[in-house]
């Protein structure tokens, strides 16, 4: 596992909210397996950093959470989009297919250039 | 960024922290075992499992730590944490807390309290439009009548009519009553009389102020152009608001005062209090209705019926001084053109010398002014003289205890505690102890206007002042405490937590390297005990200076006389025979009840007002012409209910009467200066330019003071009622017994004779007289009390240093005594050193104190400013109580035991 890359810093944020998005309400566990489904586990998420990431999109209030059981009947905390989220996430979407979009552009300006 | 939503929400959590810490567990908790079964049924052994799980989700406490400081307001609750252990570690010296925030209470409540009121009565300005622009003719102070020509202060309603015409320097001119008129009046369909406080206005005074109705309309020139046609009135909002509630059909009411009725058709705005400061009146009349006022008015059309202020708006551009050139000339044009004023050649030589003097009324104007500015001032500088002492014990209390905290400092520094985090917590602790302080100040300063309001009001009548807290001199005296307690609490602190460990770490409990002690601590002892000499000889001063005035012979006896107010005029009465006929009525019916010795109407009794006269004597053509005399009418048994004694012939009695000769009873000043050769005893006198020496003196009774307790001795005449019919409303019966069971029968027996006539203003003759000194009294208590204080500060600064002093010293006196100085030696050594900061103190105060009370020598009877005695009694009172202040430092000094001393070293 010491190969696997930690999320790093901003775009943890912005995959809760997407998983959240096409997932509905979601438990901590499954947000965190989602998002290393999906990155084919080349991410790995511990909750060190998931759950002050929660925490910190619940202040702002782009998600809401709820006490609720689990399909294995388990008692967990589900975390759910707001409007506000929806919002949230489109925007950062944009922003973020922006900036890989200039980055592509300018690592392969560079690699025409030498 | 972090929005507000954000801020709020880990504003509750704050609140929260143990149930969201338990959610946070269950919910890690969830996804451990979640993790764990997916390892499972891939195929893990439990064991393995548990292994893989933990090793990849990384530690569980780390997890909520990080969670729990992205939660919540880290910032706050540190201060919260600072600011529960600064009421810890305070609370564990409750003495010093104690003195520090008494100290800044007073301190703040006591300044606050004095600027509120000095600034409603002397700074504040009127709630009209453009009060700059206001300007008064003379100084406002004259009150009453008067028939003098010339006159500077009070005008005639005809002088305000041709001032109005003919000046080109004022946008409007307007009239007030020099006087109010408290008579009582009904609210159409009640029975009971309503006290009331009437100021009769020009037309235009209304709109000269640019004052609006806050319902219906306000006074205007309509209303005042013909005499008597227009029974109108508008109220005050107190009035409104008091008496009617509030009624929002007020305007369809009506008021009958005497035999008129009038109604009302505005209320005034509830911030308008009139022009006189201190003097709200209830009820606005135009001037024309005059005549239907009590005593009712007959001046109108009268070119010398001088009754009224005048004001004035000047026009813009216009100086007061221009103003005022335009004005005089106009006073001689108007007063000369007068057909029926006295034009003497004398007269008219005292007209040419005579000018009006025109005064800014942005502030209103007031009595009160005079008698109140300067006791205000002086006790806005005592106040201010005890917040400088307070500030000096706060700063000594403090600087004792972060030094004296040095040694914990250190430890905590040694312990790993940052040094901006030691010092945050020593300024969270001074801003502790001057935010509670402050609040205290601020709860004190309002409780003190309140009892200051009452104290001052305790004059002749209620004051009708809005006093306020005044939020600008509260943040003054906040800062100045605020920082005083910052400075000195942080200073040492900086200090203390200097680099450097070792030093008090070693030194123990005897911190030999702490300075901060030094000549600083001394020099504000010192300063302290300078000050309270000063507040404590000066309140020395005003206290003797109230005996004295107490003490006063006033030439009748206040002891056992009840003394009350009728009004006849508002229930119809005229000045004629039935109001002669209701006085004697009452006063026989009064007479004739059990335990009352004497009972008689007159005009005034004491501090109430004066009517006077320049009188001449047959037989003097000239040289007493100017002899102004004190009149008062009264009732055959005057003399016998004030008590006041007889000295030759006799006093009135059933015999004269209106038809009969008229006759005099006079002052004994009066007897020696007017009448110098022989008895006065039959010889006559008159009254006024216009009479004949008609009045035969029958009697001399002894001097009696008039208007105040240090007045010299005024010559004084009185008249029988009988002879000068006019409203007398004093009623004053001598009674022996209980005073309260009095009252009642005096009140029933009055209502006996007379049904619906109102009694108003009822107590002993005693107060009234105690009534007259208010300012006096005002100034005595609180300056003594303020002295006190000050004494009290500096004693706990004496005790607090000395305290610490013993101290520091306890190995060396230890070590003294082990070489065999006696318990006494050491006492003495210990006192020595703060009777000679006391000494100093007092050899600064003494100087200062006798220049200081030299601006106030024209405050005191009886005594000079520099008396001696009271200087005396107050350097040896302060010696006494700071030499025990230091005494019992010095005791506990005695009372170490060598042997332990010395352990310490």
């Amino acid at each position: 596992m010491g190969d696997k890359k930690d999320v790093w810093q901003g775009t943890l944020a912005l995959m809760v909210l997407k998983t959240l998005e096409m997932l509905g309400p979601l438990h901590g566990y499954g947000i965190a397996r989602r998002i290393e489904q999906t990155s084919q586990d080349l991410l790995a998420v511990n909750y060190g950093t998931l759950y002050p990431a929660l925490l910190k999109l619940e202040q702002e209030g782009y998600v809401a959470s709820e006490w609720g059981i689990s399909h294995n009947n388990r008692k967990a905390k589900f975390y759910k989009l707001t409007r506000a989220g929806h919002k949230q996430l489109q925007k950062e979407s944009r922003e973020w297919q922006q900036t890989t979009a200039i980055l592509e552009r300018f690592l392969s300006a560079k690699e025409s250039l030498s | 960024m972090i929005s507000l939503r954000a801020w709020c929400m880990r504003l509750r959590e704050l609140f929260r922290g143990e149930q969201l810490d338990r959610e946070l567990t269950d919910e890690l908790t969830a996804h451990l075992e979640m993790h764990l079964a997916d390892n499972v049924r891939a195929g893990m052994q439990p064991e393995e499992a548990r292994r893989v799980a933990l090793l990849k989700l990384g530690g569980l406490e780390q997890t909520k730590e990080t969670v729990r400081d992205r939660r919540g307001l880290p910032v706050l609750e540190a201060f919260l944490q600072d600011a529960s252990y600064a009421v810890r570690s305070l609370l564990r010296s409750p003495g010093i807390t104690l003195v520090a925030l008494l100290s800044l209470a007073l301190g703040i409540g006591a300044n606050t309290a004095i600027f509120s009121l000095m600034n409603a009565v002397l700074l504040k300005s009127l709630p009209v439009r453009d009060p700059a622009q206001l300007v008064l003719f003379g100084d406002g102070l004259d009150q009453g009548i008067s028939d003098g020509f010339p006159n500077p202060w009070l005008y005639s309603y005809p002088f305000y009519r041709e001032m109005q015409k003919d000046n080109q320097v004022f946008s409007g001119v307007a009239a007030a009553f020099s006087m109010n008129d408290r008579i009582h009046g009904f609210v159409t369909g009640r029975h009971e009389a309503e006290p009331m406080n009437v100021q009769l206005v020009s037309g235009t005074y209304f709109p000269l102020l640019g004052v609006q109705a806050v319902m219906g309309r306000t006074l205007s020139e309509q209303d005042d152009q013909t005499e008597g046609d227009h029974p109108v009135a508008v109220v005050s909002y107190a009035w409104w608001t008091r008496v009617l509630a509030r009624d929002p059909s007020a305007l369809s009411r009506n008021l009958t005062i005497g035999s008129a009725v009038f109604s009302i058709v505005g209320v005034a705005p509830p911030e308008f209090f009139g022009t006189k400061v201190g003097e709200a009146p209830d009820i606005w009349i135009p001037l024309s209705m005059q005549r239907e006022i009590p005593p009712g008015f007959h001046g109108y059309h009268d070119n010398m019926f001088e009754s009224l202020h005048l004001m004035a708006r000047l026009k813009p551009g216009i100086s007061i001084s221009e103003a005022s050139a335009n004005v005089n000339l106009l006073f001689q044009q108007i007063l000369r053109g007068f057909s029926d004023a006295p034009r003497t050649p004398e007269n008219l030589l005292k007209l040419d010398k005579t000018r009006v003097e025109l005064n800014s009324m942005t502030t209103g104007f007031s009595r009160l002014r005079r008698q109140f500015s300067e006791p205000l001032k002086i006790l806005m500088a005592m106040v201010g003289l005890v917040l400088l002492i307070a500030c000096a014990n706060i700063a000594n209390l403090l600087l004792a205890r972060s030094t004296a905290r040095a040694r914990e400092l250190a430890v905590r520094q040694a312990l790993g505690a940052r040094r901006g985090r030691l010092i945050r917590q020593l300024l969270t602790e001074s801003l502790v102890l001057a935010v509670i302080g402050g609040a205290l100040g601020v709860a004190f300063a309002s409780w003190a206007t309140h009892l200051l309001l009452n104290m001052v009001s305790d004059g002749r009548e209620p004051l009708q002042l809005h006093v306020p807290v005044d939020i600008r001199l509260l943040l003054f005296t906040l800062a100045v405490t605020l920082a005083t307690a910052l400075l000195f609490g942080t200073v040492p602190a900086f200090r203390a937590t200097h680099p450097d460990l070792t030093e008090p770490l070693k030194s123990g409990r005897s911190q030999s390297g702490g300075p901060a002690k030094g000549p600083l601590a001394k020099a504000l002892v010192i300063s302290q005990v300078a000050l309270s000499l000063v507040l404590l000889v000066g309140a020395g001063l005003f206290v003797r200076s109230l005996l004295n005035l107490t003490n006063v012979d006033t030439g009748f006896n206040k002891e056992s006389v009840i003394r009350l107010r009728v009004d006849p005029g508002s229930v119809g009465y005229k000045q004629d025979a039935r109001l002669s006929n209701l006085y004697r009525q009452i006063e026989e019916r009064v007479g004739a009840l059990p335990g009352v010795r004497a009972a008689s109407f007159s005009i005034f009794t004491f501090n109430e007002g004066t009517w006077n006269n320049p009188i001449w004597v047959d037989g003097y053509l000239s040289g007493h012409r100017d002899t102004e005399v004190h009149h008062n009418a009264v009732g055959t048994g005057y003399f016998a209910a004030m008590g006041i004694p007889v000295l030759a012939g006799r006093t009135f009695g059933p015999q004269d009467t209106a038809t009969s000769p008229k006759v005099g009873v006079i002052g004994e000043t009066m007897a020696r200066t007017l009448f110098p050769v022989g008895s006065p005893i039959g010889r006559r006198y008159g009254r006024g330019e216009r009479n004949a020496a008609d009045i035969e003196v029958i009697g001399v009774v002894k001097d009696v003071k008039y208007n105040s307790l240090d007045e010299t001795p005024q010559p004084g005449d009185y008249l029988p009622y009988a002879q000068n019919v006019r409203y007398l409303n004093d009623f004053e019966v001598r009674y022996s017994g209980d005073a309260a069971a009095a009252v009642s029968a005096i009140r029933e027996a009055i209502h006996d004779v007379e049904p619906q006539l109102p009694v108003s203003d009822v107590m002993t003759l005693d107060q009234q007289v105690a009534r007259s000194i208010t300012n006096q009294r005002l100034v005595a208590q609180l300056s003594a009390f303020f002295g006190l204080l000050a004494v009290f500060l500096s004693c706990i600064g004496i005790y607090g240093l000395m305290s610490y002093l013993v101290t520091r010293r306890t190995n060396e006196i230890g070590l003294r005594m082990a070489l065999g100085a006696t318990r006494p030696k050491v006492l003495w050594m210990i006192l020595q050193e703060s009777l000679w900061l006391v000494g100093l103190g007092i050899a600064i105060g003494v100087p200062v104190a006798l220049t200081g009370n030299h601006l106030v020598s024209h405050l005191l009877y009886g005594l000079p400013a520099s008396d001696p005695l009271t200087l005396l009694g107050g350097v040896s009172a302060l010696l006494a109580i700071a030499a025990l202040a230091g005494y019992l430092p010095a005791r506990r000094a005695t009372r170490v035991d060598p042997m332990i001393a010395l352990r310490y070293e």
